[in-house]
């Protein structure tokens, strides 16, 4: 751990300073505690929240992983290990391809979806009132052939065959444009799935160079930290897998091989 | 069938989990996309990755190519007896070329 510059916590009850503050004998919420940590005090206007504010360097990434240590805590080791990398200036053969990656999909933009539901209801069903009306209009036909060959008034069914007739061709006349209409939205769709398909492969992309860049820096600063480990007050006696480790044992091991700037809220039993 | 395809890492990643879940609807996997069987239940799950991913889940439904009711003689012809080749590297413009096989523009031109 770095040595840190000066804090000035802000309390309801009054201002403390120092490289380390002891709050244990005040009734603070840890959790306000760390926010008030990574909160700007200058700029923010929460900043005065319930009279707590904590004047100090801003939080880097690491602190996020170990800036709040308490019993329960979980630790993605190899994340919080490769952010302290990150907090002492390390690098990794990665970077100028993941920033390039990075870059290429904030620039990417992905047209919206279009609605295909409406779409697709209208035109389901279309088919069959088509075929419904269809069967209808052969019918009337027919009676109106076998009426006028038998001779009688057939007047009255070929009103009805017009009147189907007609809406033969309506229903026809719906569903082209039912169909026209899916089709519209289905090649709006490819387009969009064409984004979404590059966007995809950058994102993958980005996840495998992370991997790399986080195994690379992980291995860089693996060793000072399992003799942090072993160091830990109260630590675990037997470690098989260091980057196993659970809980703040593992917070406090990373943080040792950090360069933290913003002070660490201490939210357990301390043994002096 | 019913081919599920996937746009997106989470789409993706829920896809899998149907999959592994419920084996008996999966009729193949690649990687982000799922062939699923012909059933209501494959159909709610396919509908339920669609709820949840919106427009990074396709569904499709095929239905098996059969190429005696798709397409012509002269196609599936042509096919076979360019396989059949004796220079492996004849692209198959100009085996076309001098034949009765239908040329690559014309096969383009027409839909099944």
């Amino acid at each position: 751990m770095s040595h840190g510059a000066v804090v000035t916590v802000r309390t309801g009850a009054g201002r403390r300073e120092g490289r380390v503050v002891d709050l244990r004998d005040e009734d603070i919420d840890p959790e306000r505690l760390v926010a008030a940590v990574r909160r700007d005090a200058r700029t923010s206007r929460e900043a005065n929240d319930g009279g707590l504010a904590v004047d100090c360097p801003t939080p880097r990434t690491v602190h996020e992983h170990v800036g709040w240590v308490r019993p329960s805590m979980r630790v993605r080791v190899r994340t919080a290990l490769a952010a302290a990398a990150r907090s002492r200036g390390g690098e990794a053969p990665q970077d100028d391809e993941l920033a390039a990656v990075r870059s290429e999909l904030a620039e990417l933009t992905v047209p919206s979806s279009p609605d295909l539901r409406t779409p697709r209801e209208r035109v389901a069903g279309t088919d069959a009132a088509v075929e419904r009306v269809r069967e209808r209009v052969a019918a009337l036909r027919g009676r109106v052939r076998a009426g006028r060959e038998a001779g009688r008034d057939v007047a009255e069914l070929e009103d009805e065959l017009a009147e189907a007739t007609r809406e033969l061709s309506e229903r026809e006349t719906e569903r082209a444009a039912a169909r026209e209409a899916l089709e519209r939205a289905e090649r709006l769709a490819r387009e969009s799935r064409d984004a979404r398909e590059r966007r995809r492969r950058l994102e993958d992309r980005r996840a495998n160079l992370e991997r790399r860049a986080r195994a690379h820096l992980v291995e860089r600063i693996r060793e000072e930290y399992e003799t942090a480990l072993a160091a830990v007050p109260d630590g675990p006696e037997r470690v098989d897998d260091p980057l196993a480790v659970e809980g703040s044992a593992a917070a406090l091991a990373v943080g040792r091989v950090a360069d933290l700037r913003a002070p660490v809220v201490l939210d357990c039993p301390i043994r002096k | 069938m019913l081919l599920v395809v996937t746009y997106s890492r989470g789409a993706r990643g829920t896809l899998r989990n149907v999959c592994r879940t419920h084996e008996e609807v999966v009729v193949r996997r690649f990687g982000r996309v799922a062939l699923l069987a012909e059933t209501e239940f494959a159909a709610f799950q396919a509908l339920r990755l669609r709820e949840k991913h919106g427009g990074d889940v396709q569904i499709e439904r095929t239905e098996p190519f059969n190429e005696f009711e798709a397409v012509g003689a002269s196609v599936r012809e042509a096919a076979a007896a360019y396989e059949a080749r004796d220079e492996s590297a004849l692209p198959y413009a100009a085996f076309a070329a001098g034949s009765d096989h239908p040329d690559p523009e014309q096969l383009r031109e027409t839909e099944l």
